[in-house]
């Protein structure tokens, strides 16, 4: 990736959804919540889900991070709501194989392809897949 | 090998230093500014090692014939090259190990667990590297006693007064950073020394980020124990020296057992060595210690006058250019610094920060430099860090400043 392609992409769809994430905010009441945590550098969030029965109905988010990985939560965010848990499991756990495989999916939501198209952002994928595999690790052990 | 130093480093022969690090010819465009976390190699060291491996590799200690004779000699030869360098004739009180870490974890688990307790306590500093730091926090909650960790004022040196009342006839040693790898405070440590020696209490010196540019002799010093590592001086990864001194070196026991580290085993019972060959159970990282006695030779003919004097001028002169930039912030503002300085941008994280400088060519590191307790009392959750070596110049900080400016204005 050149400078001018990280430029367009910080520009078009990344600070945007930095500066104005989906639902970040800290909320008292929620039926679960989950901990997205790195400790290599530090990016912490909490996710709080919202249900009906077994589909999410609202996630909100809140805490400390990159612009990637904030903008990456935000997306998540808009795309985990109004899903069945194990849509949103799906969804998740092929966003982070996308990330971190050879395997590609073609996603509903067009900003979650040009993440997912990040996976050889130096350095960077564990920034995008924070939230996502924090998902996938909590309906993970929820379900074992 | 032949070196051209020994002279003040400046804008004149910053060219010729920078000649003996073959990663400069391949990338002349690297701006690299992460030395804490790793110095780049000069050909010199690469030689000494990749000269052993193809022409005198042989396993030491084991061979009656010439190439394991010579083996064994170079081995040792390199022992006393450490000693020297540390301002000791006695070899015996150096031991290689696989880095700073392991070497902090051979004194947790060979010197001190054997002697702790009910009512001890061991100090350290909130400004440590995990590596000087989770060591002695898994020893107090193993046995119950107390982790007095030393906290630092608004600047970032340390609190001095509380470190003299944490010391106490209780304490069973005191474990603190020579350089904060996040900081880049300069601690006192001599003055640390002395408050611990007053009563009787070891001091373990972490110099993994100072032990290429400041003179660091146990003959001066009167440190108990010093860590530091290979590639933070120019050398390979994966090795790194414990010095010991001599009035302890008695109480170092085996940590590993296996080869090349006893006297006689029988079915019943062993006899081990006494330190440092006690430590070397199993066949050593021969050419590791090659490399890095072969740095402390570069660095010797550098001289680390020169090197600290240039690193001083580089840290000066980037916290003046940086200030000039009203949207960064310099995290810590210590009495003495060298080498290091952490930064934050205004809305940027630091992540951001390195991975479009990255585009730049601009190398810096940004994180929690495994110093969690460290941001956590300054309320911080990442920085920006910078660090310094023999090889960069003003006009690369220039460069860093210009991205920095670039970056801050496409942000806003």
């Amino acid at each position: 990736m050149t400078k001018d392609d990280l430029q367009k992409l910080y520009k078009s769809k990344i600070l945007p959804e930095n500066e104005h994430p989906y639902h970040f905010q800290e909320i008292k009441s929620f039926d679960f919540q989950i901990e997205a945590y790195n400790p290599m550098c530090g990016d912490k969030y909490w996710l709080f889900f919202e249900q009906h029965g077994n589909q999410i109905s609202n996630v909100f988010f809140h805490g400390f991070g990159c612009a990637l990985s904030k903008a990456s939560l935000s997306l998540l965010c808009k795309s985990l709501e109004g899903m069945p848990h194990k849509d949103a499991i799906e969804l998740s756990r092929q966003f982070v194989q996308c990330l971190t495989t050879d395997l590609n999916f073609e996603f509903k939501k067009e900003s979650l392809n040009t993440l997912a198209e990040l996976k050889h952002f130096e350095g960077r994928v564990d920034c995008i897949k924070l939230g996502w595999e924090a998902v996938c690790n909590h309906f993970e052990n929820y379900e074992n | 090998m032949v070196f051209i130093f020994k002279k003040h480093i400046n804008k004149n022969n910053i060219k010729n230093v920078r000649t003996h690090f073959p990663i400069f010819k391949s990338q002349p465009n690297l701006v690299y500014l992460d030395s804490a976390a790793t110095n780049q190699r000069p050909q010199s060291i690469v030689a000494a090692q990749s000269h052993f491996e193809l022409y005198e590799n042989a396993n030491i200690h084991r061979g009656v014939y010439d190439l394991s004779n010579k083996s064994s000699q170079k081995f040792e030869k390199s022992r006393s090259i450490i000693a020297a360098f540390l301002g000791s004739e006695n070899s015996e009180t150096v031991a290689f190990t696989q880095g700073t870490t392991a070497a902090i974890n051979i004194v947790a688990r060979s010197y001190l667990e054997p002697r702790l307790k009910s009512g001890d306590n061991i100090v350290t500093t909130v400004m440590e590297h995990h590596a000087n730091f989770i060591p002695w926090q898994m020893l107090c909650k193993k046995y119950g006693i107390e982790l007095r960790v030393v906290p630092i004022d608004q600047n970032g040196d340390l609190d001095m007064m509380q470190l003299k009342e944490f010391i106490d006839h209780h304490t069973q040693l005191v474990a603190v950073t020579h350089i904060s790898n996040t900081l880049g405070t300069i601690n006192p440590i001599a003055d640390i020394i002395a408050i611990a020696h007053a009563k009787e209490v070891p001091v373990l010196i972490d110099a993994a980020q100072s032990i290429s540019h400041f003179d660091i002799s146990i003959e001066h010093l009167d440190y108990d124990f010093l860590v530091f590592s290979g590639h933070k001086m120019f050398g390979p990864f994966g090795i790194g020296i414990l010095q010991v001194a001599e009035k302890h070196i008695q109480q170092m026991l085996p940590l590993h057992y296996g080869g090349g580290m006893i006297k006689q085993v029988t079915i019943e019972n062993t006899q081990f060595r006494d330190f440092p060959y006690n430590l070397d159970a199993g066949t050593p990282n021969i050419s590791g210690v090659i490399g890095i006695s072969a740095a402390a030779v570069f660095i010797d003919a550098l001289g680390k006058k020169n090197m600290r004097q240039h690193l001083e001028e580089l840290t000066y002169y980037a916290l003046d250019v940086l200030a000039q930039i009203p949207e960064l912030t310099i995290v810590g503002t210590p009495k003495k610094q060298a080498g290091i300085i952490s930064f934050n941008a205004k809305n940027i994280h630091p992540h951001d920060v390195a991975s479009f400088l990255n585009k730049d060519g601009i190398a810096l590191r940004a994180g929690m430099h495994c110093t969690q307790p460290l941001l956590a009392q300054m309320g911080l959750q990442a920085t920006a860090r910078i660090s310094f070596s023999v090889y960069n110049t003003k006009e690369e900080i220039d460069l860093l400043a210009l991205s920095l400016r670039e970056l801050i204005k496409f942000w806003s």
